[in-house]
């Protein structure tokens, strides 16, 4: 077992939450609620209205699931929605076609499996990302699950922290190599170890996308990690007096940061914090051991560096081989590999999986990976603890489901947000644009020449498909009704943060793919050498020849 | 006059439904095009009375030969999820529902007729 363990609290908690719920549906349903007054009940439920039906958002904390959720979440997909979900940038998974009269019993559901769709709307801390590496990366410094789930413990239902002026995001890692979109994040946090060895946290405050986006500053280098939470209590407590009430447009706190200066912001918090009780607010050591301790007992075998099955293999499938080049990552572990399943097969929907495929996922996991999986802000998924010598028979099972798509950070490897298929806020499609821009990589020696390359598109400027930190990034835009399209170059999520940079005037839609070529041949033409990532190339040359590029093919199209 | 059509979602399932003229119908195909205003916005006033059955009803602009929604946001309601063809309204196919699929043009994205200023 390695996911936290609700008690029986968490799960009487749970119950309530889902007894209380379907009596607001009840009375809805009656009348005796108007839709004013129940609409803030349901999207603190993470039932939202959207185009097609109810859209149903499941938390899945800092993207941790166990097979018997999965299961569950399979179930929903098949019993009360179309036979799939789609898994979302901030790791949680969205069903589109809920019916409102079913919206109770699949809380109940969730309830049963310690699920739930807490703090998946409304102005409170949201769902916390940590990297889907965590526990199996032998880059961590720490496991960033155990700070996450505290967070997650001090954050759900925090009285104080449940009407902040606007929604909030943290994010967790413990690598140098950032999973997480740290900086993108309202708080990042980064655990590191100081020249003592003693164990704290980079704290970065007021990153954000949407309307506004901005890369997060450090407004203190080193936290103490025992002083966590009376931290983030001073940063909330400055940003709860301070942010923006008055303009929804203006209220994260990312423009609070901004407007302030992030120096004079950490003075704030640093002010603010040595006023408070710390020993009122952070965690006990005892409490921090009970929580390390639920994800500390992973029963790994000792194994050798390496698998003769796993070289066997490599050795007589080229298909194998490709999957282990861009799909497996290190294991802390001799022996072990940490495994991305990519939601991305040119075609589909970027994302989406379906109730079978949910199932084939939870049986290997439960076969062959400790029971844990992972939801990456890529919407992908991950098998983080699987043997080298299982990995043959992981790989046929993925094939047999659609699931080894072997492209993950490739060019086909896309971020799209639902877009206008689905939700009542946007201007434009994001998926069909993936869509097409995969369907012209498909072929898979092209995108493994082309290198690791990130689009990410969104069909609004709410950002969700993470346009603002796309090495491509694309945006859905309305000119007079008709769909449209911003490229955005330049833009990184990952530890050498950017924001992208604007290519020129938005395109047509069925111009989208035929740039994103033209890009992409400028980079293989000018770029130092194979190693030279597109984003490299772009941040040497600058926009000049792409933007040659893009325009001169746009207008001949 | 730009001809109407009355819209809401279901409150029960959030179905996309359309007025008939007699009752809400789940096909814009069936949905009543009203070709003045006054007719229009007392069923809009009606519709709003009906709050346990009803969310946020709305009329939308129609094409001058009824056989599509102008906007782009409003077509989509009409069919279903353009990345899943076989699900939502455009599952059922037909005539009708290929001409919203091959219908081109738009006023504006959300074809809310309340939300643009008319000119007198």
């Amino acid at each position: 077992m390695s996911l936290y363990a609700y008690d029986q609290i968490d799960r009487d908690m749970l119950a309530d939450r889902a007894a209380e719920f379907r009596d607001q549906v009840g009375r809805r349903l009656s009348g005796a609620l108007t839709e004013d007054q129940f609409k803030p009940l349901r999207l603190m439920n993470g039932l939202y209205l959207q185009l097609h039906a109810y859209m149903l958002r499941v938390a899945i904390p800092y993207g941790a699931l166990d097979g018997r959720q999965l299961r569950a979440l399979a179930g929903i997909a098949r019993d009360f929605d179309k036979g799939y979900g789609h898994f979302t940038t901030r790791t949680n998974i969205q069903f589109h076609w809920i019916k409102l009269k079913d919206a109770p019993d699949i809380l109940d559901r969730l309830a049963a499996v310690d699920m739930h769709a807490i703090q998946t709307s409304g102005n409170c801390i949201r769902n916390i990302t940590a990297d889907p590496y965590a526990g199996a990366t032998a880059e961590e410094v720490d496991d960033p699950r155990v700070w996450s789930e505290a967070i997650r413990q001090w954050s759900t239902f925090h009285p104080e922290f449940t009407y902040l002026p606007r929604k909030f995001k943290i994010a967790v890692t413990a690598s140098a190599k950032d999973r997480t979109a740290a900086r993108s994040h309202d708080i990042g946090l980064q655990v590191k170890r100081n020249r003592d060895g003693q164990l704290g946290f980079e704290v970065m405050v007021g990153g954000g996308m949407g309307r506004t986006p901005y890369i997060g500053p450090t407004i203190r280098e080193f936290l103490p990690a025992r002083s966590l939470l009376s931290y983030l209590t001073a940063i909330l407590r400055v940003y709860n007096r301070l942010g923006r009430r008055d303009n929804i447009y203006k209220a994260r706190i990312k423009i609070l940061v901004a407007s302030t200066g992030a120096e004079a912001f950490a003075r704030q918090v640093e002010a603010e914090w040595a006023a408070l009780d710390e020993a009122s607010i952070d965690l006990p050591d005892l409490e921090l051991a009970r929580i390390r301790t639920a994800f500390g007992v992973v029963p790994f075998e000792t194994l050798t560096e390496r698998s003769e099955a796993f070289e066997a293999a490599r050795a007589a499938d080229p298909a194998f081989a490709r999957f282990a080049r861009h799909n497996l990552a290190p294991h802390k572990r001799p022996g072990y590999a940490i495994v991305n399943i990519s939601l991305k097969a040119p075609g589909e929907t970027p994302g989406d999986a379906t109730a079978e495929q949910m199932e084939a996922v939870a049986d290997l996991a439960e076969r062959y990976g400790q029971d844990d999986i992972r939801v990456t802000h890529a919407q992908n998924l991950v098998l983080p603890h699987v043997k080298l010598d299982d990995l043959p028979v992981v790989f046929a099972a993925l094939q047999r489901h659609g699931l080894a798509t072997p492209n993950l950070d490739l060019v086909t490897d896309i971020i799209a947000c639902p877009g206008l298929d689905y939700c009542a806020l946007a201007n434009a499609r994001a998926i069909p644009i993936a869509q097409d821009i995969a369907r012209r990589f498909e072929a898979p020696d092209r995108a493994e020449t082309i290198g690791e390359l990130k689009i990410k598109i969104s069909g609004c400027i709410n950002a969700c498909g993470h346009h603002h930190v796309g090495h491509i990034g694309i945006l859905g835009v309305d000119k007079k009704g008709e769909e449209f399209y911003q490229l955005s170059l330049g833009g990184s999520g990952a530890e050498d943060a950017s924001l992208a940079a604007i290519l020129g005037p938005a395109l047509s839609a069925d111009q989208v793919a035929p740039a994103v070529e033209a890009l992409v041949d400028v980079y293989l033409d000018l770029r130092a050498g194979p190693a030279e990532r597109f984003l490299d190339t772009y941040r040497r040359l600058g926009a000049a020849p792409f933007k040659e590029a893009v325009y001169a093919d746009a207008h001949q199209a | 006059m730009t001809l109407q059509v009355l819209t809401a979602n279901r409150l029960l399932d959030g179905e996309v439904v359309f007025w008939s003229g007699d009752h809400w119908v789940e096909q814009f195909a069936d949905a009543r095009r009203f070709d003045a205003a006054a007719p229009a916005d007392d069923a809009l006033a009606t519709a709003k009375g009906q709050p346990t059955v009803l969310i946020d009803p709305y009329l939308i602009a129609v094409a001058d030969d009824g056989s599509a929604p102008v906007s782009f946001r409003e077509r989509i309601r009409a069919l279903g999820p353009t990345d899943h063809l076989d699900l939502g309204k455009q599952a059922a196919g037909g005539l009708a529902i290929e001409a919203i699929q091959h219908a081109h043009g738009a006023a504006r994205s959300t074809g809310r007729l309340s939300l643009i200023r008319r000119k007198p």
